[in-house]
């Protein structure tokens, strides 16, 4: 017994024995954890007297648990990395954003920041179509997806789960000749939507599913380490996401935010995002390896105040057609 | 013995006032202020919409199904499990019982993935075999039986463990009577031991269903895809698709949840009522039956099983840690340590999640048999409506999957707490405190079995003799309940080691578990890091096992649940 005490105490003294995080800054992010980790890392050793606690998690659930903290009126979160604009957009109206005019701004296109300095784009995250090699089609337009060939066999990522999904759905949304049709056929065609882009890596290099919708980098990159797993940029063009920066109103290390977003615009920064595999938002950087020269790639437009407008409706409607993932 | 003590009752006065209160703040108020939000949103009209949407049936036949057969699935592997290793001489009992509880430590979002690995157009086992089924084939896991089945996988150890509890204190003399009398094997199993180990069975299987209807990891994984939701990830996607009516709605789909385990926790009470099983002391019935011949056709499937609840899984576990790339077939040309690498040298999330899971789950274990024993010995000794409210109380945070109770605690403690004014949103506290919530049910449920056999003439002689509460407590009542407490600590450290769901909500910068950092990089798509972490996790527990299996002559009989 006296055995079983000592045991228990010794138990309930690890527990206090917990290091209180002493972080300095405070980052939510939706990049996947090694890019996160080397984003964060860089950023340390160019600021050696700041430390950094980082969370990452998909777009839209990261939302929720800044939303929670924000109605429970403790926002843990000094800066935000996450995949759209969009959501900046949203935050930014609802007064949750801090302005700062950062210096690097001048080295990028001014389509890519927000004028009054509240969030800064800081790559070009594009949705295209990726397949497994051994798929009998090799598509080259969005609309093969739709094919008889394809059945049962798309997968993409859910608006629920990923930022750059929503945007993509809003942005094909309003191409004519896709439309929200084009989704009512993919439904048809037996097309899932689950998870978020890591799940539609996942299925297409496993052979479950033939092709996915997914973002560039990934299939690009693990096509680089082996996987059997191919990625086109469709014929119609493709959506974007931008990545962007933006720092809390309720930041309680704001200098520190402001020294993160400094970082992640300048060259170092920059440079890094490229060694990972995406592309930079900075003028005259380099593209990363396995990207097509950057003048073919055609990027589709999208009208962000539409698209904050219709979140709501446009989410329903996904689901509707691909039931509540 | 001071103080007013009730004619005809045993406790002190304060022990149940005590317990009520421990209730009420665990259970009642982080599900009244949930209540008061759903409330508030039903004001504003939606509770029509949500009851006339044919997912949230569908999500509760699905729930109520996949439960059942999962629960009957555990009841057979965990039941044969137990009555093999704890009545009879079958060989190697020791290496069976450790393995048979280690699956329970692989996390069920995991299990989920690896049986995937298995089974897939992919798995390099059946590739390796040429029998790997073409590009795009369904994966016959995403359907209800998969789900069922995995759900049968992964709880039949907490069967195991509840009713090996019960069995542990089988009058041995009666078996021995049985036998020289001339019963045959049968007989005595029948006439004897089924009946008495009845109440290990009932409770067995009611953690069963209860953890079915309240797993997220495995109908996330294998539902989502085939289209199939239950209760948990149907909440689950609301969330991540938050709205003004997120809120209300969740309320209201926890309370079918609710109302779902605690009709089979109804069941169970039923099942159990006016039945009697005391029996006088430990008696620890160990290998009363010989199997004889037998032991050819048990041995060989007792291990049979074991290979496929643990080795392959973990093997495809390995495996996907050691490919360069999803998709790429393993060879030693193809092989890195990359993701090792990663996760040991370069991910700060590592460390974090390693100390976060151990304090929290060893907090949670340990802090919550305090008050288990005394909420046990309360609850076994009043048969009044009152107990049986407060029983039920318990449950159902257990059974509410886990994203609701965060929800709830979230809104309890996300304000600074008035007076002390912390805030214990965002610190691991928070998540310490729903850890208490969630698994009281646990961590009480072996316990009350014990109790429910333990004489209370016993109890009653040293009561008498003079011995006041703390006394009787120390010399009488752990003695005898340790093997049941042994088993309460164990399963709540190892459910909430591998707890996703409630720390999916509420963890936050610097304090993941090793749960939501599993999750999380699978979620981005690094299965080669999720896969790596999550051998280090089996690693370290299978390391935890091995030190309690060393330090068990030093501990109370029964302390080790796996140990005869």
């Amino acid at each position: 017994m006296k055995t079983l005490v000592s045991a228990a105490a010794l138990l309930a003294a690890s527990l206090f024995a917990i290091p209180a995080s002493a972080a300095n800054l405070v980052l939510y992010t939706s990049q996947p954890n090694e890019d996160a980790q080397a984003t964060v890392d860089g950023f340390m050793a160019a600021n050696p007297d700041i430390k950094v606690d980082w969370v990452r998690d998909g777009t839209p659930k990261i939302m929720a648990k800044l939303q929670a903290e924000i109605q429970a009126g403790n926002p843990v979160a000094d800066v935000l990395l996450i995949a759209d604009v969009v959501t900046l957009e949203r935050l930014k109206e609802d007064g949750k954003l801090l302005a700062y005019k950062s210096p690097e701004a001048a080295q990028y296109d001014a389509a890519l920041y927000d004028a009054d300095g509240y969030y800064y784009s800081t790559k070009l995250i594009t949705t295209g179509i990726m397949y497994n090699t051994s798929a009998a089609m090799k598509p080259t337009s969005w609309k093969d997806l739709a094919k008889p060939e394809a059945k049962g066999l798309v997968t993409m990522p859910s608006p629920l789960a990923s930022g750059a999904a929503l945007i993509h759905a809003q942005t094909l949304a309003a191409v004519p000749g896709l439309g929200w049709d084009f989704y009512k056929s993919l439904a048809e065609n037996a097309a899932v939507a689950s998870g978020g882009n890591g799940v539609v890596l996942k299925s297409v290099a496993s052979g479950e599913k033939a092709y996915g919708m997914v973002v560039d980098y990934l299939p690009i990159r693990e096509k680089a380490k082996g996987a059997p797993v191919e990625f086109v940029f469709p014929s119609e063009g493709v959506s974007a996401v931008t990545e962007p920066v933006g720092i809390l109103a309720s930041a309680k290390n704001a200098d520190a935010a402001k020294k993160f977003v400094d970082y992640v615009l300048s060259e170092k920064g920059q440079e890094g995002f490229l060694k990972l595999g995406y592309i930079p938002a900075r003028n005259g950087m380099k593209l990363p390896a396995g990207f097509p020269a950057r003048d073919t790639i055609k990027v589709l437009p999208i009208n962000a105040a539409e698209a904050l407008k219709n979140t709501d409706k446009d989410l329903k409607t996904f689901t509707d057609l691909f039931g509540s993932k | 013995m001071q103080g007013y003590v009730r004619a005809g009752s045993s406790q002190p006065v304060w022990l149940f006032p005590f317990i009520v209160s421990v209730v009420l703040f665990l259970s009642v108020l982080p599900l009244a202020r949930l209540a008061v939000v759903g409330i508030s949103a039903f004001a504003n009209g939606g509770v029509l919409e949500v009851l006339s949407d044919p997912l949230v049936w569908s999500a509760v036949y699905y729930t109520i199904v996949t439960a059942i057969i999962g629960t009957i699935i555990s009841l057979i592997i965990g039941c044969t499990f137990a009555y093999l290793l704890t009545l009879t001489d079958i060989p190697a009992k020791g290496p069976l019982s450790f393995f048979f509880v280690l699956p329970m430590m692989i996390p069920p979002q995991v299990t989920a993935l690896a049986w995937v690995q298995m089974s897939g157009p992919s798995s390099p086992l059946l590739k390796a075999l040429h029998i790997a089924p073409p590009l795009g084939s369904p994966q016959p896991l995403y359907s209800v039986a998969g789900i069922a089945l995995l759900y049968g996988v992964q709880h039949a150890p907490l069967v195991y463990l509840a009713l090996r509890a019960g069995l542990m204190t089988l009058p041995r003399d009666g078996v021995e009577a049985a036998r020289l009398s001339g019963a045959s094997r049968l007989r005595v199993f029948r006439d004897i031991i089924l009946p008495l180990s009845l109440p290990g069975v009932i409770a067995g299987a009611a953690i069963s269903f209860v953890s079915c209807t309240g797993n997220f990891g495995i109908p996330a994984i294998l539902g989502i895809p085939a289209s199939i939701f239950t209760l948990p990830t149907l909440i689950f996607s609301k969330f991540t698709a938050f709205t003004g009516r997120t809120f209300g709605d969740v309320a209201l789909l926890s309370a079918i949840i609710a109302l779902i385990s605690v009709a089979g926790l109804a069941i169970q009470d039923r099942a159990l009522r006016g039945r009697d099983y005391r029996v006088i002391g430990l008696s620890g019935a160990t290998a009363a039956f010989e199997l004889g011949g037998w032991k050819l056709i048990f041995t060989p499937l007792l291990w049979i099983v074991l290979f496929f609840m643990l080795a392959a899984p973990f093997f495809a576990l390995v495996a996907g840690a050691l490919v360069p790339a999803y998709g790429v077939p393993l060879t030693f040309k193809t092989m890195t340590f990359h993701a090792f690498e990663e996760i040991l040298f370069r991910q700060a999330v590592t460390r974090t999640a390693f100390v976060n899971s151990l304090s929290l789950a060893s907090g949670a274990a340990v802090g919550l048999l305090f008050v288990t024993v005394l909420a046990a010995y309360a609850l076994t000794r009043r048969k009044d409506t009152l107990s049986r409210i407060v029983s039920s109380l318990v449950e159902i945070p257990y059974s509410l999957p886990g994203i609701v109770m965060a929800v709830c605690f979230i809104l309890v403690f996300a304000a600074p707490i008035p007076v002390l004014n912390v805030t214990l949103y965002g610190t691991v506290w928070i998540i310490l405190i729903a850890y208490f919530s969630s698994f009281f049910a646990v961590s009480l449920k072996p316990v009350v079995s014990a109790f429910h056999q333990l004489d209370p003439a016993l109890e009653e002689a040293a009561r008498l003799s003079g011995a006041g509460f703390f006394r009787r407590l120390k010399d009488i009542i752990v003695p005898l309940i340790a093997p049941a407490a042994g088993a309460s600590v164990i399963l709540v450290f190892l459910i909430a080691c591998n707890e996703l769901t409630i720390s999916a909500l509420l963890w936050s910068a610097g304090t993941q578990t090793l749960g939501v950092a599993i999750y999380n990089l699978d979620d981005s798509g690094s299965s080669d890091l999720a896969s790596a972490l999550s051998v280090l996790v089996v690693f370290m527990v299978v390391a935890m096992m091995l030190l309690l299996e060393l330090l068990a002559k030093h501990l109370p009989k029964g302390v080790v649940p796996w140990r005869s």
